[in-house]
């Protein structure tokens, strides 16, 4: 069973790899980038946000800093990769500096916190950098589509799959203790500011490298956009409506946000924002755990499996 | 007045009681009794809504109050004084009888109520100004208890009223609860300390476990070995 | 040099005034039913709107038409109460806070992009009679609008107290938040409490929205910055604490112009948002707030 779902990956990633030779129409390999980059996003922030349940509204942050680093690395001549890399670790290297005191704050503190932090750096670099990031005339001249799709499938490959390794390994499972609770998992001996902490840095460095690939990708922007918090909500409402905490979850959470933008953009216009609040309201309240929740649902249904019967309890449930 | 018929309650998946049933008349001091975490606390919580049966029927002169929200409960004429009294410490010993006064039948009679409160508790009336955070810990029971009474309840529940007291307070506290009985409040008592309740109370259940082990007259439940090996020893 | 110091305080502190109201509103909410109603920016903006409309349709004045503002701030309350903030009265604590969050970060998107289709991203302003007139005290000189805008913000804040310590409902109100199990069992309904409160602080919102309209300008995307200090004010002051709050609005207001003069206007926002972290971090309680709650 195993080896049939890495054997059907594999494949896929073989198709996928094998997209920009057979297909001619740039609108598709461009759907397919924003798709992997999403699907990248999305994966990075659940590692903090879903395995570790620190819910962070602030990864514009990290996007930001990494395509800062990468694009202005590359501007002035270095080659791409080290460039990416870069704006890898300097994200870390934020991510080290905020560590400590943002997990002295709890839950929803933590939350606005990070909102803030990252509106600080938004403001800043909207300060330092006003202008747009262009790019050099060689750059542009030599601009060609299909590295960049394979940067970004490349990219999707490595976070999905550290995503899926941390899921199988103790740090992981350690993470997902300190989501359920903190007090119990500090109890048995695990170290829940190192367990965040990792998480934070993992979080951050895979955001990124996003970052610094969507600085490559992006042909023109201003130094400030990756860094506007849209990007942080965007990572939260795709994780959401895939299903937090699931490796699987970010990714269809990416592709329906993709693919459904895309739609409603054609053909709704200026109402598709509206359309994904309603949506995102609607997750929140009747599908806590997303599309994959939903999907177990079913399947569970289809299976016809019981569920103990727990009486409905007033407010404030005592557990 | 007051009927349960296997109530089954759930605590999440956890079953905390099993098939309880039992009944108050009117005018009746009853009580309920039992070792710690024996379900005492949550038979009073079904009956006062703040739990809903997952089974049984719970009927109060006759209506079904199993779906009934909390303070619809209280309006119905059941009132109780949780365990540890929680009586609202920001605000002063008045505003606390006022509010328990809340409901509309309540309000309309409320000085009255209060002064017949205060012919209970005098204490309450001397310190009627002061915020209810201040009072000692048996004056806080009182303001429970009167607060409670505000209601013009038919039924009167008391979860423990006498924890944490000095014993010669708990003699006085249980003095006021036979007279609140006996000025013709029902009243179903909620005790730890089982020889106490069972002098007071005509009748009584015995509680173990989530099930109804006992029940009889104060005096003969007394006498029964079990019960005198297993909380009088 | 004076002058021009004392000019931009008081120019903070009549802002601040309106950070204030802002932060009560919040306050409010979060305090008796802990809804973290992020989209409270975008209830103001839609106050802001009805009171523009009201001037440009009606010629009511601003001022005037405030309970206008609050009727049409209560009914939008009221929706979105029963449609979506009702479902999520029952869950424990973290998960309320963290849920209704969410919640509102949805609504954010729906309510800002409603009023972006409906009225264009344009900042709309209006201008009276009595606009730009002003007295002036010291060589500072106060606007009308404005310093109508601090004294109304008062009232409101006045108001809000006396009836939460006065009135029998608001007696049920501060029962309810210290503890809600034992406020049911004296009869109080807990769910009409929670709705009060929601109403209250939308109400607020729309006030302070008005008074934004009124003094400055608004514009759609305004809600999340609104949002944000909001949130600042009610971590400054405490949340237990309305006059704490309130005051916490006037010293950020102070504290956001006084810094204007030692670095650039475009870190204003940074002044406020290093602030809040730094209380966040050292001073959780707020810097009046109660130790526990």
């Amino acid at each position: 069973m195993r080896n049939l779902r890495i054997i059907s990956i594999i494949l896929l990633i073989i198709i996928l790899a094998c997209v920009p030779q057979v297909v001619e129409k740039d609108s598709i390999i461009n759907l397919l980038c924003l798709v992997f980059l999403y699907i990248s996003l999305a994966s990075a922030w659940n590692i903090l946000g879903g395995f570790t349940g620190q819910t962070s509204l602030g990864h514009a942050a990290f996007f930001g800093l990494g395509a800062l680093a990468a694009r202005l690395l590359w501007i002035r001549g270095f080659p791409i990769y080290p460039s990416i890399l870069a704006g890898g670790l300097l994200a870390v290297v934020f991510a080290l500096l905020i560590g400590f005191p943002s997990f002295r704050l709890k839950g929803v503190y933590f939350a606005i916190g990070t909102l803030a932090l990252a509106q600080i750096l938004n403001v800043t670099v909207g300060n330092v950098f006003p202008t747009i990031a262009a790019l050099p005339v060689e750059e542009l001249v030599a601009y060609q589509l299909t590295p960049r799709y394979y940067l970004f499938l490349g990219l999707a490959v490595i976070v999905v799959g550290v995503a899926y390794l941390l899921v199988n390994s103790r740090l992981g499972l350690g993470m997902m203790a300190v989501r359920e609770e903190e007090d119990a998992a500090e109890s048995l001996g695990i170290s829940a500011l190192r367990h965040k902490l990792l998480a934070l840095v993992i979080s951050a460095f895979l955001t990124g490298l996003a970052g610094g690939a969507f600085a490559y990708y992006h042909v023109s922007y201003y130094f400030q956009f990756p860094f506007t918090p849209m990007w942080s909500l965007d990572m939260l409402t795709m994780v959401y409506i895939g299903g937090t905490g699931t490796v699987l979850g970010p990714i269809i959470g990416a592709v329906f946000f993709v693919v459904l933008k895309e739609f409603l953009v054609l053909n709704v216009g200026e109402y598709h924002l509206i359309i994904f609040g309603v949506l995102f309201v609607l997750v929140v309240l009747f599908l806590p755990g997303g599309i994959i929740s939903a999907w177990k649902k079913i399947r569970d249904a289809l299976t016809h499996r019981t569920k103990s019967n727990a009486v409905k309890l007033s407010p404030e449930a005592k557990s | 007045m007051l009927e349960l018929e296997e109530i089954n309650a759930f605590y999440g998946d956890l079953q905390a009681l099993w098939g309880i049933s039992m009944h108050v008349s009117e005018g009746e001091l009853v009580a309920l009794v039992g070792p710690n975490g024996a379900g005492k606390t949550t038979t009073l919580r079904i009956i006062s809504g703040l739990l809903k049966p997952a089974s049984g029927s719970l009927r109060f002169y006759g209506q079904d109050l199993g779906k009934e929200s909390v303070h619809k409960i209280v309006e119905q004429g059941i009132s109780q004084v949780p365990e540890s009294g929680r009586i609202f410490t920001g605000m002063s010993v008045l505003e606390n009888l006022e509010l328990g006064a809340f409901t509309p039948n309540a309000r309309k009679e409320k000085d009255k109520t209060l002064n017949w409160v205060y012919g209970i508790f005098p204490r309450l009336e001397e310190r009627k100004s002061q915020r209810a955070g201040t009072l000692s810990g048996g004056e806080r029971q009182m303001l429970a208890i009167g607060r409670a009474l505000m209601s013009k309840p038919k039924l009167l529940m008391l979860d423990e009223p006498s924890f944490g007291l000095a014993p010669i307070l708990v003699e006085q506290m249980f003095e006021m609860i036979t007279e609140i009985n006996r000025q013709g409040v029902t009243i179903l008592l909620v005790e730890q300390n089982v020889r106490a309740a069972l002098e007071l109370a005509q009748r009584a259940y015995v509680i173990e476990n989530g099930r109804i082990v006992g029940e009889g007259k104060g005096d003969d439940l007394l006498s029964f070995e079990s019960i005198r090996s297993a909380y009088l020893a | 040099m004076i002058e021009a110091v004392a000019q931009n305080l008081v120019f903070g502190i009549l802002l601040g005034a309106l950070y204030g109201l802002a932060a009560v509103g919040i306050a409010m909410v979060f305090g008796v039913t802990k809804f973290l109603n992020v989209a409270h920016g975008e209830l103001l903006m839609f106050g802001g709107y009805a009171s523009f409309w009201l001037f440009k349709l009606f010629n009511l004045d601003p001022f005037l038409s405030l309970p206008l503002t609050i009727i049409f701030l209560l009914l939008i309350g009221t929706v979105l109460y029963k449609l979506l903030f009702v479902r999520m009265v029952k869950l424990p604590e973290e998960e309320k806070i963290k849920n209704t969050m969410l919640v509102g970060f949805g609504l954010t998107l729906i309510l800002q992009n409603i009023a972006l289709n409906l009225w264009t991203a344009d900042d709309r302003g209006i201008t009276t009679s009595y606009s730009g007139a002003a007295f002036t005290l010291l060589g500072v000189r106060f606007p009308y609008v404005r310093v109508a805008g601090l004294v109304i913000s008062l009232v409101c804040l006045f108001a809000l107290q006396q009836f939460l310590r006065r009135t029998y409902t608001g007696k049920a109100i501060r029962a309810t938040v210290e503890d809600w199990e034992a406020a049911s069992l004296v009869g109080i309904d807990v769910h009409k409490v929670y709705l009060l409160s929601f109403l209250i602080g939308t109400a607020l919102a729309g006030v302070a929205g008005a008074l934004v309209l009124v003094s400055f300008s608004v514009e759609p995307a305004m809600g999340m910055h609104w949002t944000l200090k909001s949130l600042i004010v009610m971590v400054l002051g405490g949340a237990g604490n309305f006059m704490g709050t309130f005051v916490g609005g006037i010293l950020l207001g102070a504290t956001e112009s006084t810094a204007a003069f030692f670095i650039p206007g475009n870190y204003r926002q940074v002044v406020g948002l290093v602030l809040f972290l730094l209380i966040l971090i050292f001073k959780p309680q707020g810097l009046f707030g109660a130790k526990e709650r």
